[in-house]
């Protein structure tokens, strides 16, 4: 259970890019996981494919609920409001935590569209093979390779907008 | 093979997986190097690649996970613990061990000298506990000492006997000649009724000859009976 909740935590964080709402999407996974856990077939995937989809599935949802609050037409707008009410709420510690380069990588995965993240970070950050990838998000092959190459594409330009250039 | 701007953002990704075959990663490589678009593009996505491998995995919150334990089987089955626990009990493993926990407290309140016929409560207060079994170990301790010394006394005597059987010189020498009258094992002056009979009474006379040639206080003892 404990690589699970880490493994599952640092996808909400990343995709949220705020410990508190990690913290509680990753307790409603595990809540929905346990309430669904009937529905889980060993065909369809490993368990660990299986709750990145559920947690794919809430993130989304999340998404979309934190998007009608914010009453915003476009997310280019609403994404600097996240990162407001991100920069009031980290604490201390957090910003420790994030190094210069992590922080500004961080802070750009959230200025992604929602389809380009997850895909950026199921490929980037969880290590996820392309077919597993395919089942997290159930879409065809051809276009999870899209959506990370539009994805990994799209990051270097906010990065570059941000003042973040290779050496 | 040609290669233009479009395809290198296209296959950027694979390029950068090493997922394009010879022919092309050459093609990729000589387009890049020569033109002035692709190359930043594909130097700013390797960096930024570069800067996702660097993010380390975040560590959750130590009560995490306690908090999950109780949103899920803390509350949602809070109504069936006491069954479950109840269905826990039913396991042979807690059943073994329950009748030998009930079996040794039998046999230790026994031990005790615990009166099951009439339990009292006072029975099992600590002192009475304590006292009952002080002295059922001291009765323990007498009874197994008298036991010892009386096997001890036993031996002794069938050593002796069995050494007078196997040496008849000895026998001779040491056993005293009772009177030529009176027969061996005969007492009331009759004639034994059979062989096997008269083979007992004479190895009992021989015993008792025997018993009061070791034990010669002894001996004076019944024969100062014996005389009045």
């Amino acid at each position: 259970m404990r690589r699970h909740t880490r493994r599952i935590f640092n996808i909400c964080y990343r995709f949220t890019g705020n410990r508190t709402e990690a913290e509680d999407l990753t307790q409603d996974v595990f809540l929905r996981v346990y309430r669904t856990l009937a529905s889980y077939r060993a065909a369809h995937g490993g368990f660990a494919t299986w709750m990145t989809s559920v947690t794919r599935n809430l993130l989304i949802d999340h998404y979309r609920r934190t998007k009608r609050d914010r009453v915003t037409d476009s997310l280019d707008d609403a994404m600097p409001v996240v990162e407001n009410k991100e920069s009031v709420a980290r604490r201390p510690d957090e910003q420790a935590l994030l190094g210069e380069l992590s922080g500004q990588v961080q802070s750009a995965l959230t200025r992604l569209s929602p389809e380009l993240r997850e895909a950026v970070i199921l490929r980037d950050l969880q290590q996820l093979e392309y077919i597993e990838i395919q089942r997290v998000l159930a879409v065809p092959e051809g276009t999870v390779k899209s959506r990370i190459n539009r994805g990994r594409i799209e990051l270097a330009r906010i990065l570059q907008q941000m003042g973040v250039r290779p050496a | 093979m040609t290669w233009t701007c479009e395809q290198t953002e296209a296959r950027l990704s694979d390029y950068l997986d090493g997922l394009l075959d010879a022919a092309e990663w050459t093609a990729f490589n000589q387009h890049v190097n020569t033109c002035a678009v692709c190359t930043p593009l594909v130097a700013s996505v390797a960096h930024t690649l570069g800067g996702l491998y660097a993010l380390e995995q975040v560590e959750p919150p130590p009560n995490l996970e306690m908090a999950i334990v109780r949103a899920t089987v803390g509350v949602v089955h809070t109504k069936y613990d006491f069954w479950a626990w109840l269905r826990g009990l039913q396991s042979p493993r807690f059943v073994y061990s329950a009748v030998s926990v009930a079996a040794t407290i039998v046999l230790l309140l026994t031990a005790t000298g615990f009166n099951w016929r009439k339990p009292k409560l006072a029975d099992l207060a600590p002192a009475t506990i304590y006292r009952n079994a002080d002295a059922r170990v001291h009765l323990v301790y007498a009874r197994s000492t008298k036991f010892v010394s009386d096997l001890r006394v036993v031996y002794e005597i069938q050593s002796r006997m069995n050494e007078a059987d196997q040496n008849p010189a000895m026998r001779e020498e040491t056993i005293p000649q009772s009177s030529p009258k009176k027969e061996p094992g005969r007492t009331d002056n009759t004639n034994p009724s059979s062989p096997k009979q008269q083979n007992r009474a004479d190895e009992i006379g021989r015993s008792l000859r025997v018993l009061a040639c070791e034990f010669p206080i002894l001996s004076g003892a019944l024969v100062d009976r014996r005389v009045p």
